[in-house]
């Protein structure tokens, strides 16, 4: 899904919704990923204007899952390990929404370069 | 988008139900909107239904939080009703906890816990 | 989804996963199309090879008693001679598979044990062998055997996995029963719930709480949740902080939290760890607990007149 105007920070939320449900998920994960998704959508849209994110399903030996990845071609991150810890405070996020959005989900990855882009990769699996 | 959320007067009391997903701009016209009711009128409560809202991300919380924080600075005191358990849980495991807003269960407990905020002030 | 649909997800019995197991079991083309050929053999022997098999099973007490009736016999016999033929089909496809998980899963209902179910195979290769060796030259025979070898371990391999996907799924059902006696949250008046937690707390478990917690605040209209953590052995960073999330997850449902039970070891580590208590109530008794929530909903337990 392409991310570029603010209204995609809902149609990016609401896919994520609509696969967990169909997953399966119980309500906790449900609005755990899609509260993840949500914050990660909008940092791609303030911080870079534009991007991708790629909602996939996943499975591996005893779990199924949703993962979801966002990609953009923004500014970066300089400082990632500040900005995981919280507290990192911009204009629309408050700093909480990396952070925050770790705290949610099963898997976290972070790779940014800066001047070149950021990505995010995070995986919810379903609550046996 | 002003007006997209609409503020109900009941004496003093503004109630307001958040029940859409809140696209950024509606919610901070939503903010606008309850601080200028405020101002217009001896307010001495706010009353915001979100349960409505099945996910309440940190940006919407933090307007929620906001207004409340602000709203008392005015001498008024936001109560928020009927969050939903996982609206709940999620944002306190963001590290979110709201603080500076008043919490009920429903619309009834809500204005309950606003009458007694009250007395309590005035004794 | 039907059992043998579900098993198939569970044991990821895929297009993958099926090459890899025949390929494994060398069964290739050339013995599908043998066994296509001797088709017509086995349709002249079906009949006597599940009476000769069935004599087996009906003659162990074992297995007599899954078949309690001729007309189970009868329906059995039939389900049999259909399997039978089907090995002479010559097909190995994933709709294959899933007949044959469905006998499983049908296995699997009846109680038939994985032991007699291997062990019924000999008596059916055995017969089989005995008849393609009058049937056909010595050559022809052995290949064919060779063959029907193959499709019969490739099938007892899937039969194997009916039973294990089978118990998987008990014990996740059981898995899931014990999650939830561990969080046994109990309606002790109006509006008052009460969760005494007994045993070590983990990460997953202390989720599992918060979320349990929260649902029955909201099913119940719950005033406060009573915590008890008499019951729990250690107390440290973790579980104290789980606590403190709990408390204000309650608080924004526009609950309380009162923490009773703790003991003057836990009461010193929560100090020494800096945990926050400033936002829950605490007392050293259950029974002061109770008295607290009382006074919040606006009740008072009082002594009966004499």
């Amino acid at each position: 899904m392409k991310i570029d105007t603010e209204d995609d920070v809902i149609l990016v939320r609401r896919a994520v919704r609509d696969l967990a449900q169909a997953h399966g998920f119980d309500v906790f994960a449900t609005a755990a990923l899609t509260t993840a998704a949500s914050e990660l959508t909008r940092n791609v849209w303030v911080h870079a204007g534009k991007g991708i994110a790629v909602i996939e399903e996943v499975a591996s030996d005893e779990q199924e899952g949703v993962r979801v990845t966002f990609q953009d071609e923004g500014p970066g991150i300089a400082d990632i390990d500040r900005v995981l810890a919280g507290g990192f405070s911009t204009a629309r996020s408050m700093g909480l929404g990396l952070s925050g959005s770790r705290r949610l989900v099963d898997a976290f990855d972070l790779r940014s370069i800066v001047g070149r882009g950021t990505t995010v990769e995070i995986v919810k699996w379903k609550a046996i | 988008m002003p007006g997209a959320i609409p503020i109900l007067r009941m004496g003093n009391v503004l109630l307001t139900t958040v029940h859409i997903e809140l696209r950024d701009a509606v919610a901070e016209a939503f903010q606008a909107d309850v601080l200028s009711a405020i101002e217009k009128r001896r307010t001495s409560g706010l009353i915001i239904d979100i349960s409505g809202l099945d996910m309440v991300d940190t940006y919407v919380a933090r307007i929620l939080a906001e207004t409340g924080r602000m709203a008392r600075l005015m001498g008024t005191e936001t109560v928020l009703c009927g969050m939903r358990p996982e609206v709940s849980a999620t944002l306190v495991r963001m590290g979110y906890s709201m603080q500076g807003v008043h919490a009920a269960l429903d619309l009834d407990e809500g204005l309950a816990l606003l009458r007694d905020l009250q007395n309590s002030t005035k004794t | 989804m039907n059992t043998h649909r579900r098993f198939m997800k569970t044991l990821k019995l895929d297009e993958a996963e099926l090459r890899s197991r025949r390929a494994f079991c060398e069964l290739g083309e050339d013995d599908l199309a043998r066994l296509r050929s001797i088709r017509p053999f086995a349709e002249k022997h079906t009949a006597e090879v599940v009476d000769a098999f069935y004599a087996l099973l009906l003659s162990h007490e074992a297995t007599r008693k899954l078949f309690p009736d001729d007309a189970t016999v009868r329906r059995v016999k039939r389900s049999q001679s259909e399997y039978f033929l089907g090995l002479f089909e010559g097909r190995c496809d994933l709709a294959y598979v899933e007949d044959r998980l469905r006998v499983g899963a049908a296995h699997e209902r009846i109680g038939l044990a994985p032991k007699w179910y291997l062990l019924a195979y000999r008596k059916y290769l055995d017969l089989l062998r005995e008849r393609l060796f009058q049937a056909f030259p010595e050559a022809e025979a052995a290949a064919a055997f060779g063959s029907i070898q193959k499709v019969v371990f490739f099938d007892m391999t899937i039969a194997i996995d009916t039973y294990i996907a089978a118990n998987l799924e008990t014990i996740q059902r059981h898995q899931a029963a014990l999650r939830e006696l561990s969080t046994p949250v109990i309606r002790v008046h109006d509006r008052i719930l009460l969760l005494p937690l007994v045993g070590a707390i983990d990460s997953a478990r202390a989720l599992q709480i918060m979320d349990a917690v929260l649902l029955r605040i909201v099913e119940e209209k719950a005033k406060c949740i009573i915590l008890d953590i008499a019951g729990v052995p250690v107390v440290d960073t973790k579980v104290a902080d789980n606590l403190v999330k709990t408390t204000a997850s309650v608080r924004l449902l526009g609950a309380q939290t009162i923490l009773t039970g703790i003991s003057a070891q836990v009461a010193r580590t929560m100090v020494q760890l800096g945990v926050d208590i400033s936002t829950m109530h605490t007392r050293s008794f259950l029974q002061e607990g109770i008295e607290l929530a009382l006074e919040i909903v606006g009740k008072k337990i009082i002594a009966k007149e004499a």
